[in-house]
C-alpha cells in the first residue's frame, strides 16, 4: 500500500471518528432542544425583558402581591436577588411579580406585559410605562383593574420603600384608564409599611432618590408640576434606558426648591 | 382648565338643609305656601310630587361603541347596566326621589358629560353602574374614588389622595374639574359603605364594606359619588344577572334613604 493511501486512509479514519463523536453530541442537544419547546415563551421574555442583575444584587425575601380572591391582593415572600438601586429594583420585583405568579389564578398582570421604563423623580414619584399589553389584556371591570394597580402598588411600597407615589405610563403616555375604569392619570400613594422597612440593603440609595424625606412629604408636589418633568422625562427618554435615575440629576432641572417652599 | 365654582356649592352646608326631611315621605308640612292653605280636602292639585331630597343621577357606564365587560354567553355590560339602571330608576321614583340618567340610550357620553349631568344640581347623587368580567358570579361591591394603595379598604384616615390638594376648599373658591371629587371623597365613602351594606345583605357573598378604587367616572363628579359593580358577564347564560335587578334597586333604595337620614347628623 502506497504511503500516500496509508495517510490519507489514516487522516480519513480521525476525521470520521471526530464526526461520529461531535454528531452525538449534536444529537444530544437536538434532543435538548425539542424537550424545551415549553420554554418557548420564557425565551420570549428573555428577549423582550432580560433578568436583570446589577453588581449590588442582594438576596432577599421580597413581597410579591399577586391575588388572593376575587377582589384582594396578598403578599408572597420570594426569596429574589434584589438590587440596592432603586430603579433596578423596582424592575426587579415588577418582573417577577409579572413573570412568576404561583398559579395562574393569581396572575394579576397580563404575561405578555413589559416594563419598558422606569423613572424616580428626585421626590419620590416612581413613573412606570409599561406596555401595550397592560391596557389591552387585562380584564375589564373596577373590581380586577383595582386588583391589578394594587398588586402593583404593594410590591413597589414593600420592596422599595423610597417610594412616595406612582404614576402609570402606556407606551410612554398618560392614558384615562386602565381597561375602561380605573383612573391612570393620577399617581397612586405608595405608603411603605411603617414598622421597620423591608429591605435594609435599599437604605443606602434611599438617600439619592429622596434627599429631603420630610420636607418633600410634608408638601407634596402638585400634579401639573409632575406632568411637566413627566414631559421632560419623556423627550430624554434615550437617557433613561441607561440608568436614567443616575443621570437624571444632571440632565434634568429638578425643580427641588418649588417642592420645598 | 376647567373648573367647577364652588361659590353656589359648598359642599355639604347648603346641601344637608336639605336633606333634613326624609324622602320617602309625601312633603306636607313644607308644602308650598302658594297651594291654598286650609283646603285640605282637595288632594286632586296633584302638581308632580314635590321632591326635597337629592337628585338622584345614575350613570349607566360604557355605551355606544364602548361595549365594557362582555360575556361568553353573550351578555353585555353596556346593555345590563343599561337595564339595572331603569329597574333603579322605577324603585327610586316610586320612593319619591327625583333620578336622571346619564343615558337612556346605546350612546356613549363622556366622562366629563356624565359629571357635568350630576354638577348641574346643587344636591345630587351620583351612581355609575356597572359589571365585572370578573369575580363570584351574584356578589356586588361599592367604590369610591381614590388612590390609597390599600385594595381592602383601608381605614378612613389613611386614604389621603395622592395629590393631595386643599380638601376644603373655601365657598368661594374654584375647584378644578378633574380634582372636583375629592372634597367629596369621605362623604362617598359613608354612602358607599351604606349602600355596600345594604348590598351584602341581598347578595351573598358581597364584601361587607365598600373599597376604594380610582373610578375614572367619579373623578369630576363634584357631589358624592360610587360605582356600584356587580359580577359578572361570565355567566353561561344572562338570566342570573336579570334576576339581579330587583335586589340591586332595593339595596340601592334603601342605602339613599339611609344615606340621606344620616347625612343632616353626619355633615361633611
Amino acid at each position: 500500500m502506497p504511503r500516500n493511501l496509508k495517510i490519507v486512509l489514516g487522516i480519513l479514519g480521525v476525521a470520521v471518528l471526530i464526526g461520529l463523536i461531535s454528531l452525538r453530541d449534536l444529537h444530544e442537544r437536538v434532543r435538548r432542544l425539542s424537550e424545551n419547546q415549553n420554554a418557548e415563551e420564557q425565551a420570549r421574555r428573555e428577549v423582550l425583558a432580560p433578568p436583570i442583575s446589577t453588581p449590588t444584587d442582594v438576596n432577599v425575601q421580597a413581597k410579591i402581591f399577586w391575588a388572593a380572591g376575587p377582589d384582594k391582593v396578598a403578599p408572597v415572600i420570594v426569596e429574589l436577588p434584589l438590587s440596592a438601586d432603586a430603579v433596578q429594583r423596582s424592575r426587579q420585583v415588577l418582573e417577577e411579580l409579572i413573570s412568576s405568579p404561583p398559579t395562574p389564578e393569581q396572575r394579576t398582570l397580563p404575561a405578555d406585559a413589559t416594563i419598558l421604563g422606569f423613572y424616580i423623580l428626585r421626590d419620590g414619584t416612581a413613573i412606570a410605562d409599561f406596555s401595550d399589553a397592560l391596557v389591552t389584556e387585562t380584564p375589564s371591570g373596577i373590581s380586577s383593574e383595582a386588583t391589578t394597580i394594587a398588586s402593583i402598588t404593594g410590591t413597589l411600597e414593600n420592596n422599595v420603600p423610597s417610594l412616595k407615589r406612582l404614576k402609570i405610563l402606556i407606551h410612554g403616555q398618560e392614558v384615562d384608564t386602565l381597561a375602561g375604569h380605573v383612573d391612570l392619570t393620577g399617581f397612586f400613594d405608595l405608603n411603605p409599611p411603617a414598622p421597620q422597612p423591608v429591605a435594609t440593603p435599599a437604605h443606602g440609595d434611599a438617600a439619592p432618590a429622596a434627599p429631603a424625606p420630610a420636607a418633600v412629604t410634608s408638601t407634596p408636589p402638585r400634579s401639573a408640576e409632575i406632568l411637566r418633568q413627566l414631559r421632560e422625562l419623556t423627550l430624554t427618554a434615550s437617557v433613561g434606558r441607561l440608568g436614567f435615575h443616575s443621570s437624571c440629576q444632571s440632565h434634568v432641572p429638578m425643580k427641588g426648591a418649588s417642592f420645598a417652599s | 382648565m376647567l373648573f367647577v365654582s364652588a361659590a353656589t356649592r359648598a359642599p355639604g352646608r347648603a346641601g344637608v338643609q336639605q336633606q333634613t326631611q326624609p324622602p320617602g315621605q309625601p312633603t306636607t308640612q313644607q308644602a308650598p305656601p302658594p297651594v291654598a292653605p286650609p283646603q285640605q280636602t282637595s288632594p286632586p292639585v296633584p302638581v308632580q310630587p314635590v321632591h326635597t331630597g337629592p337628585v338622584i343621577v345614575l350613570d349607566p357606564g360604557h355605551g355606544g361603541t364602548d361595549t365594557g365587560a362582555r360575556g361568553e354567553s353573550g351578555a353585555i355590560e353596556k346593555e345590563v347596566v343599561l337595564q339595572y339602571a331603569q329597574v333603579v330608576r322605577g324603585q327610586l321614583e316610586s320612593q319619591g326621589f327625583r333620578v336622571v340618567m346619564t343615558r337612556t340610550d346605546d350612546s356613549n357620553p363622556s366622562y366629563a358629560d356624565r359629571a357635568a349631568i350630576a354638577n348641574a344640581y346643587r344636591d345630587a347623587i351620583f351612581i355609575s353602574l356597572h359589571v365585572s368580567s370578573t369575580g363570584p358570579v351574584g356578589t356586588a361591591r361599592v367604590y369610591y374614588y381614590g388612590f390609597g394603595s390599600s385594595p381592602t379598604g383601608p381605614p378612613a384616615a389613611t386614604t389621603t389622595t395622592a395629590s393631595s390638594v386643599p380638601l376644603t376648599p373655601s365657598s368661594s373658591s374654584l375647584i378644578p374639574w378633574d380634582q372636583a371629587q375629592l372634597p367629596y371623597v369621605q362623604t362617598s365613602h359613608r354612602l358607599a359603605d351604606m349602600l355596600q351594606g345594604e348590598l351584602a345583605q341581598r347578595f351573598a357573598g358581597s364584601p361587607i364594606s365598600a373599597s376604594e378604587a380610582a373610578v375614572r367616572e367619579l373623578r369630576s363628579v363634584n357631589e358624592p359619588a360610587v360605582a356600584v359593580e356587580v359580577s359578572s358577564v361570565s355567566v353561561p347564560d344572562p338570566s342570573p344577572l336579570s334576576a339581579m335587578a330587583a335586589p340591586l334597586a332595593a339595596s340601592i333604595a334603601r342605602g339613599i334613604q339611609a344615606f340621606q337620614s344620616a347625612g343632616s347628623a353626619g355633615g361633611n
